[in-house]
Parts: C-alpha cells; sequence; structure tokens
C-alpha cells in the first residue's frame, strides 16, 4: 500500500510534464480547432537543440540547457505553423492533420540522424536532493520538475487573461472571422499560439528529458499518445482539464507500472482513454470555448 | 527476380491496408486503428496455420472475420465522437492491441520444438509457404489475387446506392441525416469492411514474413495505412494502389541508395503532399482528365 | 386531426428562449406558411420538427405519433422531409446520386428487397428518379457534380431530393433567399405542383409576396412566440403583426 501511494506522489509529479503537453494540443486545438501532431515531436526536438549548448560549454549549468530548450521549442512551433497549416485551406482538416503527422516522421528522423541514433544523457537539476516528509520521500528533481511547470502553467494563464495578446487569442478561438474584421491579425496570433506552445513543449522535452536521465527519439510517438490521450481526458480545449488529467495520468500510469509491470502499464493507460471515450467523451471539462 | 517479387507482395499486402483505411476515409473518417486489426489477422491466420493444422484458405477467412467483429465492436463506442477524437481513439485502439499481443503467450509443442507467439519475441516459425512448397512467384500472385478481389468489390461497391451513401455521410453529416440515412450503422459499417481487408492483408502478412511481433503493427504502420487513401485521394480506389506504389516503389525501395535518408524524405513528401494537393495526388481534375483521355462512361458514378 | 401538431413547444438555449410555449397545427394537404421577424424562432421551429434539436419542452405530434424523441434521420422515414436555408448537397457526388441517396421512405423499404436496394446498380431506381430529375428541370445534368450546378439548379436540386422520399409534409426553409424574380416564379409553381401531388408543405420564408401568394394558413412568429394565424388576407390586415414587422420585410 505504501509503495503504491509513494508512486502515486512521484507519477503525479512527473505528470506535470504531460500536463505541459496535454496543454499545449489543447491550446493549438482551441485556437485553431486543428490537432498538431507534431508537437510532442518538436517538444522532444526543442530539448535535444538545448544540448546544443552543452557540447559548446560542457560546464554550463543545467538551467541554461532548459532555456535553449524552451527557445528552441518556440522556434520549432512557429516552424510547424508555417508547414503545416498556414499554407493550408483552414476547410481541409484532414491535410493538416497528414501534414502534421509527416512532420512528426520528419523530426524524428533527423533527431535519429543528428545523434547516430543513439540516446543522450541529459542534465539534471536537484537529481541527487532527496526530502522527506510523512515518511514518503520525494525526489528533487521531480519537485523541481512539478514547480517549474506550475510556474509555467500560471505565466501561461497570465498571458492568456491578462494580456492583449492572450485576449486577441481567445478571441480568433471563439469567432476567428469577427476578430478579423475588428482589426486582429488572425495568421499572426495563430502563429503566435504555436509560438507560446512550442516554448512550453521545449520546457516539457527538457523537464522529461531531466528526469529520465536521458533523450531518445524513441520518446516522441508514446508521448504523443500520452499526450493526446491527456487532451482528450481533459477536454478538448480546456486548459484547466489538460492540467488535471496530466497530473492524473501521471500518477494512474505510475501506480499501474507499481502494480503490474512496465509491460502491461500503457495498456491500461489506453484502456482508461476508452473508458473515458465511452462514458465521457466530453472529457473531464468540456470547454466553453465553442465555434460553429 | 525473388527480390522484385519480394517487392511486389509487400506492395500487395499495403494496398489491403490502404484500402482498408480508404473505405473508412470514405464515410469522412480518419481511422489509425488498422495496424490493430492487421495485427489481430496476423495472429489469427498463424495460430490457425501453425497451431491448429488449417490450410491457408479458411485460416485467412477467419482471420478476416475475426478482425471485422473486432472492428465493429471497436466501432460502436469509437464513432460516438467525432473528427479528431475519433483519431485519438483509434490510436489508441490500435496501440492497446499491440500491447496486447506484446504481452501474449500461448505456445504449445510441436515435436520436440515450441511454437506459438511468445509475448516480445513475437511468432516464429510460420512456415506454411515453405512447407507446402510456394515459390516466391506463387506467393506474391495469391497476394495480388486478393488485392483484385478488394479492388473489384470496392469498385462495385462505389456505383452502387450503399457506395452513395457511404461518401455522403463523408460529405455532409446533417444533410444526410435528414435524407433518412443512419449515421452510426453507415459509419460501423464502413469500419467493419475496413477491419476485415485489413485482417485479411495481416494473415497474408504472417505468412509470407513467417516471423511476427508486435513491433511489426505499430502506430508507423497506423500511418502508413491511413496515408496511403489521404495522398491518394478518395475519388477512386486507385488513387490509393498508386499512392501504395508511390511510397513502396519509389520512396523506400527505389531511393534505397539513399540509404536512411528514405525515412526522413517520407515524412517531408508528406508535408509537401498536402500543402501541394490537399486533397490528393489524384484530385477531381486529374481524375476526370484521365476519364475523359481513357473514354470512360462516366454512367451513375 | 392536424397532420403535423406542435404542442407548446419551447426550445431554451442557456438563459436565451428561442422558442416558447409554441402551438402549431398544420393541416393534411395546407400550404402553411410560417414568417417572422430574424430572431423569431423559425429555423429553430424547423429545427425541433426535424429533430436537430430537442426539446426542452412540450411535444411535438406527427400523423398520430409523437416523435419527440425520435431520431433524424428515422423522421424520414415516418414522412417528414426538408431543405437547408444554407443549401446542404452532397458536393462531390452527382445530381443522380444526390437523389438515390435520400430514396429511403418507407414505401421504398418495402417495395425493394434489401440487397438490392443497397448494393443495386444504378438501372434499378432509374424509374423513381427519371421523373425526379425531369421535375427540377435536370434530366441533362444528371451526371454533373453538385457542387458545380449554378445556384438555381442546386436550389432545385435540393428540392428535388427532399421530394424523392415521398414525403408526407415536406419542410421548405427559406427556399426563395437568394433568388432572382424568375426563380421565385418558378418556386411558385413548384409549390403549387407539390400541393397538388398531396405532400403537406411548410414553408419558412421572407420573402412575403410568394408567402401570401401560395399559402393557405400563415403562422407568425415574434420573439419565439406565435402572435397571429389565419389567411393571408386575415394575417395581411392584423395590427399586431404590422407592428412586429414595423411595416418592413416586403420584397
Amino acid at each position: 500500500m505504501f509503495g503504491f501511494v509513494q508512486a502515486l506522489f512521484d507519477g503525479v509529479l512527473f505528470g506535470a510534464t504531460y500536463a505541459l503537453i496535454g496543454i499545449g494540443f489543447t491550446l493549438v486545438f482551441g485556437v485553431m480547432r486543428k490537432i498538431n501532431m507534431a508537437y510532442a515531436a518538436s517538444s522532444i526536438g526543442g530539448a535535444y537543440i538545448g544540448l546544443i549548448a552543452l557540447s559548446l560549454m560542457p560546464q554550463v549549468p543545467a538551467i541554461a540547457v532548459f532555456a535553449l530548450a524552451v527557445l528552441a521549442g518556440g522556434a520549432l512551433g512557429c516552424f510547424v505553423y508555417v508547414t503545416c497549416f498556414h499554407f493550408i485551406p483552414l476547410s481541409n482538416p484532414r491535410a493538416t492533420l497528414m501534414s502534421t503527422i509527416g512532420m512528426t516522421l520528419l523530426i524524428e528522423e533527423v533527431i535519429v540522424h543528428a545523434t547516430n541514433g543513439a540516446p543522450r544523457n541529459y542534465p539534471a537539476m536537484f537529481d541527487d536532493l532527496m526530502l522527506e516528509a510523512a515518511g514518503f520521500s520525494f525526489r528533487g528533481d521531480l519537485l523541481l520538475i512539478f514547480a517549474l511547470s506550475c510556474v509555467s502553467m500560471g505565466i501561461l494563464l497570465v498571458v492568456l487573461y491578462r494580456t492583449s495578446l492572450g485576449l486577441a487569442t481567445r478571441a480568433v478561438s471563439q469567432q476567428a472571422v469577427a476578430a478579423q474584421l475588428c482589426g486582429v491579425r488572425v495568421g499572426q496570433v495563430n502563429a503566435l499560439t504555436f509560438v507560446i506552445a512550442g516554448l512550453l513543449g521545449g520546457l516539457a522535452g527538457a523537464l522529461i528529458g531531466a528526469s529520465v536521465g536521458t533523450l531518445s527519439p524513441l520518446l516522441v510517438l508514446p508521448l504523443t499518445v500520452k499526450g493526446l490521450i491527456v487532451t482528450v481526458i481533459g477536454g478538448l480545449g480546456s486548459i484547466p482539464g489538460a492540467i488535471i488529467a496530466g497530473l492524473a495520468v501521471g500518477g494512474f500510469e505510475n501506480v499501474l507500472q507499481q502494480w503490474r509491470g512496465v509491460t502491461e502499464r500503457d495498456l491500461y493507460v489506453m484502456l482508461l482513454l476508452f473508458a473515458f471515450l465511452v462514458f465521457r467523451p466530453g472529457g473531464i471539462f468540456a470547454p466553453k470555448i465553442g465555434r460553429d | 527476380m525473388d527480390f522484385v517479387f519480394g517487392l511486389l507482395q509487400i506492395i500487395g499486402v499495403h494496398s489491403l491496408i490502404g484500402l482498408s483505411a480508404y473505405v473508412v476515409l470514405l464515410t469522412g473518417q480518419i481511422t489509425l486503428a488498422q495496424a490493430g486489426f492487421v495485427a489481430v489477422g496476423a495472429y489469427v491466420a498463424a495460430m490457425l496455420t501453425v497451431l491448429v493444422g488449417w490450410p491457408l484458405m479458411p485460416a485467412l477467412a477467419v482471420a478476416a472475420l475475426v478482425a471485422a467483429f473486432v472492428a465493429m465492436t471497436v466501432g460502436f463506442p469509437a464513432l460516438r465522437v467525432k473528427g479528431l477524437m475519433l483519431v485519438i481513439a483509434t490510436l489508441a485502439f490500435g496501440e492497446a492491441v499491440r500491447l496486447f499481443f506484446f504481452n501474449f503467450d500461448y505456445q504449445i509443442a510441436k515435436g520436440d520444438v515450441r511454437v506459438g507467439p511468445l509475448g516480445g519475441e513475437g511468432f516464429r516459425q510460420i512456415r506454411y509457404f515453405p512447407e507446402n512448397g510456394w515459390s516466391t512467384l506463387e506467393v506474391m500472385l495469391f497476394v495480388w489475387m486478393f488485392v483484385a478481389l478488394a479492388i473489384a468489390v470496392l469498385w462495385w461497391i462505389d456505383r452502387s446506392r450503399f457506395g452513395a451513401v457511404l461518401r455522403a455521410v463523408g460529405e455532409d453529416e446533417l444533410a444526410a441525416q435528414a435524407s433518412g440515412i443512419n449515421l452510426t450503422a453507415v459509419k460501423v459499417a464502413a469500419m467493419t469492411i475496413g477491419g476485415g481487408l485489413a485482417g485479411l492483408a495481416g494473415g497474408l502478412y504472417a505468412h509470407y514474413t513467417t516471423h511476427i511481433e508486435h513491433l511489426s503493427f505499430n502506430i508507423s504502420l497506423a500511418i502508413f495505412a491511413v496515408a496511403y487513401p489521404i495522398l491518394g485521394g478518395t475519388r477512386s480506389v486507385f488513387g490509393t494502389i498508386l499512392a501504395v506504389v508511390f511510397v513502396q516503389g519509389l520512396l523506400i525501395e527505389g531511393l534505397r541508395f539513399l540509404g536512411d535518408w528514405r525515412n526522413l524524405l517520407f515524412g517531408a513528401l508528406i508535408v509537401l503532399v498536402m500543402n501541394v494537393r490537399p486533397d490528393g495526388l489524384l484530385s477531381l481534375d486529374a481524375w476526370r482528365w484521365a476519364k475523359k483521355k481513357t473514354g470512360a462512361k462516366h454512367g451513375a458514378a | 386531426m392536424a397532420l403535423l401538431e406542435l404542442n407548446a413547444v419551447a426550445r431554451h438555449f442557456g438563459g436565451v428562449k428561442a422558442v416558447d410555449g409554441l402551438d402549431l397545427k398544420v393541416e393534411q394537404g395546407a400550404v402553411f406558411g410560417l414568417i417572422g421577424p430574424n430572431g423569431s424562432g423559425k429555423s429553430t421551429t424547423v429545427n425541433l420538427i426535424t429533430g436537430v434539436y430537442g426539446l426542452s419542452a412540450g411535444s411535438v405530434q406527427f400523423d398520430g405519433q409523437d416523435i419527440s424523441e425520435t431520431p433524424i434521420h428515422r423522421r424520414l422515414g415516418l414522412g417528414i422531409s426538408r431543405t437547408f436555408q444554407n443549401i446542404r448537397l452532397f458536393g462531390r457526388l452527382t445530381v443522380w446520386q444526390n437523389l438515390w441517396v435520400a430514396q429511403n421512405s418507407q414505401a421504398d423499404q418495402r417495395r425493394q428487397r434489401f440487397l438490392g436496394r443497397w448494393l443495386g446498380g444504378s438501372r434499378g431506381a432509374k424509374s423513381e428518379i427519371q421523373p425526379l430529375l425531369e421535375f427540377a428541370g435536370l434530366a441533362h445534368k444528371a451526371d454533373e457534380l453538385a457542387a458545380n450546378l449554378a445556384f438555381g439548379d442546386q436550389r432545385k436540386l435540393e428540392l428535388a431530393r427532399a421530394l424523392s422520399s415521398n414525403p408526407k409534409l415536406i419542410l421548405l426553409d427559406e427556399p426563395a433567399a437568394g433568388m432572382n424574380i424568375e426563380g421565385i416564379a418558378e418556386l411558385d409553381q413548384r409549390i403549387q405542383a407539390i400541393k397538388l401531388r398531396g405532400t403537406t408543405v411548410l414553408l419558412i420564408e421572407h420573402h412575403m409576396e410568394l408567402v401570401m401568394a401560395v399559402s393557405d394558413q400563415i403562422a407568425v412568429l415574434n420573439f419565439g412566440q406565435k402572435i397571429a394565424q389565419g389567411t393571408p388576407a386575415q394575417i395581411q390586415s392584423d395590427t399586431l403583426v404590422k407592428k412586429a414587422y414595423l411595416g418592413g420585410d416586403e420584397q
């Protein structure tokens, strides 16, 4: 029993990264009504680019790697927007879906080529730190991940609800044509949404690398699937939903791993998704944002 | 020559897989579950010939039926959700099937050897073709017999009212409902047919590769499955076949000299095609032009 | 007993009462006009009758049956069909196919065997579809894609599609929108022809001349409620109606 609760805590802390990925998916969906399948890939890609800082200056602190990963994530987000969304007519969702799938494969292959397929070590912070409380132990690096995720989610919410950019984003997500008529440059807002989501993604990728210890292109597809699951369970378009779902999936996954082992763990996560689709297809929070 | 026959086998099986996604795509649903149905068909067919000693044709028939049945039962809950949610649901299902077979052990002793699926190691020694003296050429023709049959059936459906109903559902669901069409029934029917085709493909695949494992049916295959009809366009089944030939023939084999860069090219190619030709390679204009050139009558198609 | 009865029907969207306490009786064989200013609930009423929206209150009776819970696609089998305000054709299907898919009335189902109906080639349905093509004046364009038709032809096709199931009641949702004078005159004739066949028509329209010319009864909606009902002459002289429209909306 004790082991399960410990696993739950660890899982929830790690689940904050899933929450970030889920937020990224849900943000783009909320604004453009489309899924950017390449999001997890560009997040991992951003994390890899962060490693370049390490290769340039081997003594550089981990925080610099993270910072570069964040920026790279944002840049990749913009790149994905231009190549997969900007030129494809909005009335053809199939084409954007397929192009982002293609982009996922492309990014994954570029990573494989650039690293010759070998996994790379990722710097962590506070990984030798262990906090004890009420008989449970909390890994320092997981606590940091959780804290950083919360801070970035907070910043995102401030941007969305307290700035004019955020206002424009929310306007576009609710009524794109009307927003245009009010002078909002929809193309720019969409691109910026991708950049913001990309920044979050780069951070998520870096944090995942830090907690797992290594980065590998094999992370891309499972992370894509998990991010989508989190988004769906949380409700497509709902940021609070993605947050709660991310933490929940992280916790659930870890407890199940403790109980049934790694090979069966993912199967149960799929079944969890299916249960939601059957009983609660709107997700935890069906979004208030609704365009027709 | 064996190499060419082997390539044609792959193109044949992938054509069936692409067609299985095509049928579902006609109703406007993008399915990433086809790899799962292929896996079901592969394991069922292989278990029937290896563990129970069945001849190939009945084994393939049962494999297709089981896969179709699974597709139908998955279809009902999955089709309660629309569009993007369905994509995610089918993706999750396909992965669930793969993970199931990753954990699936069922071995029996045959003589002094143990045969059957063994979790992560997969299912080896599916030796029906070698044991019965089939040449590579014969296997290739056998596969393409099914492909031709599938194309014929789908072509016929396309000229029938059911084909028009499938496409109507893909065009405008509200108008279809107002015209008396039961959306769920049509979508589940499409899913079931697709499942059967995929299962058949899986059974054929298992026997010509002689060794299957869960990784053979991963997300990559699911993506290929749906990429073919999207790249080829839904105007006609031949778009999908063309896409398979193009991707497998040109990209993967023809560019072999590019080595590992092929996969990278595939991803880039998809992005490019979707930007330049969002409706697929065989767009409406190209199709009508081709029809004019071959003097084919429009009829009621 | 009327063919179509709405009893205290209501539909709320959040706090907005799009339709509130609506009573309507449409007699068999009549052309019944439904008019009202923008936002008065006409389209919502059509959607409630066809099942696109669920009822917040009240009931809908059709041909003696309560159809309040019947799913959209089954209502066609019962004999209700409709056209859409924004034309909803199957753009990438041909004219012929558009008519073909809607052939699903109960009479058809009884007449043809299941397999024949679903898998049959076009020849089997020719006897039913050809008259429809001629009614719509589209016989020479049977193989044209619906999306390539001129606007007027698209409207005719949608009307023909709605008629292809031999409905007892057909709902026309602003069929005159965007039409020129000749088109409207043709529409007038077509509605008369439909009435002659014995089909009941519920016509939602803004075009006053057309409504007054073809309708046997007219109901006027405002703010989701019925404010008047009567013959065209009665409606034209009703003060409440005049107030609601402020004398405007005459084409």
